[in-house]
């Protein structure tokens, strides 16, 4: 479903997305549209957002480590939002969400402590010992 | 509901697509395109650099996500730290020992020196010596070789690549040819822009007025109009701002009329009194709103972390409201104090607990929060000032004896509610309470007496003897009995009880502290119960005193009872010395001053009585016994006393002369003369000479007197003042060449014998008159050169300096009269000017000070008491002017220059003190 997203297709283009929105989270997830991991994870987050930036490949992001084949990460005002998912790796989300509500759930908890000027937020939920077994 | 990731906003415009496929979602709705979408970077862009984004590292096993170029977190870091290759570098020569492998190289080894932390010694440098000069050869031996060759790549090198500099070099050249004039009339490049362009304006942003929301309604949709009587505050919340937000949203009943903003904010206004009224008035029946409850909910809403000021603000201004509209509601006060205190701000949450303890002060909750809320010593207070309102509040007794920390300090807040709570009980289930209460708690002797407070005579008398047998090292129990059998009428019974008190208390190894005791005594004396404290005086006064001290010692606890206001103890302390030196006259006199100053006249004269019998020989005793009959009117016992004491004492002047006064003050003139002639013939002394003639001149027997001094001069010629009765006798009868005889033989034979001693204060006295008599001449530039004179001799005399204060003009005297104050501080005349110089300027109050100092100071200075007599009728009201008469006849003044002439003038003689000092007063004239 990634076809229904916006996509960005270089650095330059993921900056200015991330800058362009004042009052609002920005979700971008880095990765390839043909990356069966980003295909699913592009299923949920078509189904909750009018809107999510998805970045394909852009290969020299170096400062965000984009090791794994799919990455989903949070911005708000030009500020990169930490979220505590129990994984130990407070920055990104890099495996696929397979449920709709619990996205819904991180992205307004992001939300909300964005407004209020945090940098990390907790996760309503851990997903230490979901995701590793 | 999906807010977070749409921004709240609503049903707000949402980016274009970025591919021609567009989603359904986003196809209705007013789209703002995305201007980046589908650009291409510009050349050599950095993701993320362009917005100052920093990355993170988590995973360190790949090695670092940052470049050596990156900026670092810190945006302000120093020059040469600003990246993060500058810090990692830094980090590498932090720790110099760094043994990692990675630093290990097969051939050099490690790449710094494995021995650098050592100390640097000789041998050392030898090697260094022969490592750098082995360098040195290796490096000379290619040397030309090699620079040449380095020479040849750079110049292929700019071959290649030449500089800037070089490409121009053909057209610089040519500068050469350009003249000094050519060069300088080169033009400037200048701006181009024009103003607006070079000097950019800021961006001016200006409210949106009323009027243009008014125009738009008008023109477009309507939007429903606010009714304020609706009450449905939700609608009103969320339908209007949203409505001006996204302009004209549909579905809403169209409306004519115009949008009044000033109705809407009034409209607001009415909401909140309604819903707040709401809150308040619970007993109307009305109410929608539980209080409680709602106050919950503003519990609930203070923030932990206070984080979102809004909510704090919003919290704060609801309790506000909650603390006018019903300022008698504790849990509001507490509620507020509370969140001031989450939010930090201490000071302003106990200022708040504070005023709510003022407004109700019945309620235990704000009390208990504000001692929580006090520091230390401050929460003490407040728990006092709590056990004040409330005394029957457990709580407030705990959290008092939390507040305490040591242990006997903590029992005292429990015992004290104990008690409290036991006297607002009706004495009879106090009675069977405390009774319990000694039970379990034998050793609280604060306990036992109130017990034995509120029982009957007998079974008090029981439960004293039972608590002596508990606590035997206590005195209080002791005295309390003694009071107790006082108060039924056992008096023979406190002296024993006392008694027994002391030699039990020293039994169980007490020791016995004297001034405790005293105060006790004291504690008696005040509550009136007299046996008990003269018998503890009695028993403890001569404990722990060395034999000589004891007099000494006890006149000043006596002193220091009469301090305290303990009467009956000092009288018991006299008494008691009295019985141990009883022919002390020294005792005897203290003991009837104090009589006199405290007692009645009664106990007075009874202990006189008993003091002459002891002390026949101090005429004083006799004299004060005398007067005391004679003031109370009994001038028949006064002459028995006196009678009495010619018999002990057969030729003391001063009883013959206190005879003589009784007599003629009582105008009994044929007795008073029979006196003096019996004392001329048995005590012919000078003064009773003296105040014969006197006697005789003043009931104008002139002829008399001057046979009476004749006489008087045979015996004493040297007396100066027979002289100056002489001559005073013949100015009187007008003959003046007798006078002046009589004053020249006296001022003579004077002369001779007394001169030398009196010689500092005539000088005073001569100096004086001098200054005096030039300036009654008018002279006034002669008597103010005298008088410095004067003052440079005697710069110590009080009189010159008061005089010189008002020979200055106005102006000075202020001056001079601080001179003076520090010559002579203690002179009463000094203080008498500046008190009169204060009057002349009418500082009343200042000058009234002044007054009192001077006739403090010196009591016996007439002068004073008259001018201050003066100043009151002039000032002062009419207590005052009536205190002042009083204090005079009590000082009984006799000196003074105007006071003197008065008082001894042959008019005057028999008039008391207070008229004299009206007569003095009615002459002073103020002219300063």
């Amino acid at each position: 479903m990634s076809y229904m997203l916006p996509h960005l297709h270089n650095g330059w283009q993921v900056d200015q997305a991330i800058l362009s929105e004042e009052d609002r989270v920005i979700v971008i997830r880095f990765g390839h549209d043909w990356d069966p991991t980003c295909m699913k994870m592009d299923e949920v987050l078509y189904s909750i957002a009018e809107k999510v930036l998805q970045c394909p490949s852009v290969k020299n992001f170096a400062m965000y480590e984009l090791y794994d084949p799919c990455t989903v990460m949070f911005f708000f005002r030009n500020k990169h939002i930490m979220i505590d998912l129990g994984t130990g790796n407070n920055n990104k989300i890099n495996w696929t969400m397979e449920d709709k509500q619990e996205m819904i759930d991180i992205v307004e908890t992001v939300y909300r402590g964005a407004r209020k000027g945090r940098g990390l937020v907790v996760s309503p939920k851990d997903y230490s010992t979901k995701y590793r077994y | 509901s999906f807010k977070a990731a749409s921004g709240g906003t609503g049903g707000a415009a949402v980016g274009a697509p970025a591919m021609p496929l567009a989603s359904p979602l986003m196809g209705g709705l007013n789209k703002k395109k995305k201007p980046f979408l589908g650009m291409s970077a510009p050349l050599g862009y950095v993701p993320g650099l362009g917005r100052g984004a920093t990355g993170f590292t988590t995973r360190s096993d790949i090695g670092p996500a940052r470049d050596a170029n990156d900026p670092v977190d810190d945006r302000h870091a120093p020059p040469g730290k600003r990246t993060v290759g500058d810090q990692m570098k830094k980090n590498q020569e932090d720790d110099d020992e760094d043994l990692n492998d990675t630093n290990y190289d097969e051939f050099n080894g490690y790449a710094g020196s494995l021995f650098s932390s050592g100390p640097y010694e000789k041998d050392d440098e030898e090697a260094d010596a022969i490592y750098a000069a082995l360098d040195k050869r290796m490096d000379e031996r290619r040397k030309e070789r090699r620079e040449l060759r380095e020479k040849e790549e750079i110049e292929k090198y700019r071959m290649e690549r030449p500089k800037i500099q070089q490409q121009f070099s053909d057209l610089k050249r040519k500068l050469a040819e350009v003249t000094e004039d050519e060069w300088l009339s080169i033009p400037e490049v200048g701006d181009a822009r024009n103003k607006r362009q070079r000097n950019p304006r800021h961006e001016k942003l200006t409210p949106v007025p009323d009027s243009f929301f008014a125009k738009h309604l008008q023109t477009g949709e309507k939007n429903t109009s606010v009714d304020p009587l609706q009450g449905q505050f939700g609608g009103l919340a969320t339908s209007f701002p949203g409505g001006l937000n996204t302009p004209y949203p549909g579905g809403m009943t169209p409306e004519a009329g115009e949008l009044d903003m000033r109705k809407i904010g009034q409209a607001r206004n009415t909401l909140m009194d309604m819903r707040l009224s709401q809150v308040s008035d619970s007993v109307s029946g009305q109410t929608v709103v539980d209080p409680k409850g709602y106050l919950t909910d503003l519990n609930s809403m203070i923030p932990t972390h206070g984080g979102d000021i809004s909510d704090i603000k919003k919290a704060r201004l609801l309790l506000k409201s909650v603390r006018e509209t019903n300022p008698h509601h504790p849990p509001a006060w507490i509620a507020s104090a509370r969140l001031e205190e989450v939010t930090g701000k201490l000071q302003v949450a106990r200022n708040l607990i504070m005023k709510g303890t003022e407004m109700c002060p019945k309620s235990e909750d704000v009390w208990l929060e504000a001692a929580r809320l006090q520091p230390g010593d401050t929460a003490k207070a407040v728990v006092a000032q709590a056990v004040r309102h409330l005394p029957q509040s457990v709580r407030i007794y705990i959290s008092a004896a939390e507040l305490e920390t040591d242990i006997r300090a903590k029992k005292r807040p429990y015992l004290y509610g104990l008690l409290v709570s036991f006297e607002l009980e009706e004495p009879e289930d106090a009675r069977i309470m405390l009774s319990r209460a000694v039970e379990c708690c034998p050793t609280s002797v604060e306990l036992w007496l109130a017990l034995a407070r509120l029982e009957t005579y007998e079974n008090a008398r029981r439960v004293l003897n039972k608590a002596r047998e508990n606590i035997p090292t206590d005195r209080h129990i002791w005295i309390t009995a003694a009071k107790l059998e006082e108060a039924n009428g056992n008096t023979q019974m406190v002296e024993k009880i006392i008694d027994r008190a002391i030699t039990s208390l020293r039994a169980n190894g007490v020791e016995i502290n004297r001034e405790q005791w005293v105060q006790d005594a004291e504690e008696c004396d005040k509550a009136g119960s007299v046996a008990t404290c003269q018998a503890v005086i009695r028993a403890v006064i001569g404990i722990g005193i060395e034999e000589e001290d004891c007099k000494h010692t006890w006149m000043e606890d006596a002193d220091s009872c009469v301090a305290h206001g303990a009467l009956e103890c000092a009288r018991a302390i006299y008494a008691h010395a009295l019985q141990v030196f009883p022919s002390k006259k020294s005792v005897w006199l203290r003991a009837s001053y104090f009589e006199k100053n405290h007692g009645t006249r009664e106990s007075l004269e009874a202990l006189l009585q008993r003091a002459v019998a002891h002390c026949p020989k101090a005429e004083v005793l006799w004299l004060m016994g005398a007067k005391s009959k004679w003031l109370a009117g009994d001038v028949p016992a006064a002459r028995s006393i006196l009678a009495l004491a010619f018999q002990a004492n057969p030729n003391s002047e001063e009883i013959w002369l206190a005879a003589v006064k009784l007599e003629s003050e009582n105008n009994e003139y044929e007795r008073a003369r029979r006196l003096l002639a019996k004392a001329r013939s048995s005590a012919p002394t000078a003064r009773v000479f003296m105040k014969s003639v006197r006697l005789e001149w003043v009931l104008g027997n002139i002829d008399a007197a001057q046979e009476l001094c004749t006489e008087a001069l045979r015996h004493y010629e040297d007396f100066p003042k027979l002289w100056m009765m002489r001559g005073q006798i013949e100015e009187q009868s007008e003959n003046i060449d007798k006078a002046r005889e009589a004053y020249n033989q006296g001022v003579r034979l004077w002369a001779l014998e007394k001169m030398p001693y009196y010689n500092l204060k005539m000088q005073n006295l001569i100096l004086l008159e001098s200054v005096r008599l030039e300036y009654r001449a008018g002279l006034k530039n002669i008597s103010n050169t005298l008088m410095a004179k004067a003052l440079q001799e005697c710069p110590n005399s009080g009189i010159l300096w008061a005089e010189a204060v008002f020979l200055e003009a106005r102006p000075q005297r202020k001056t001079k009269s601080v001179d003076a104050l520090k010559k002579c501080e203690h002179d009463p005349h000094v203080l008498l000017a500046v008190a009169k110089l204060f009057w002349s300027e009418r500082k009343v109050t200042k000058a009234r000070e002044w007054f009192l100092r001077t006739v403090k100071i010196e009591p016996d200075l007439g002068d004073a008491w008259a001018f201050f007599c003066k100043f009151e009728l002039q000032h002062g009201t009419e207590e005052q002017q009536r205190e002042v008469k009083k204090r005079c006849e009590n000082a009984e003044p006799r000196h003074g220059e105007l006071w003197c002439a008065e008082s001894k003038h042959i008019l005057n003689w028999q008039k008391n003190i207070a008229e004299i000092l009206v007569l003095v007063a009615s002459k002073i004239k103020n002219t300063f």
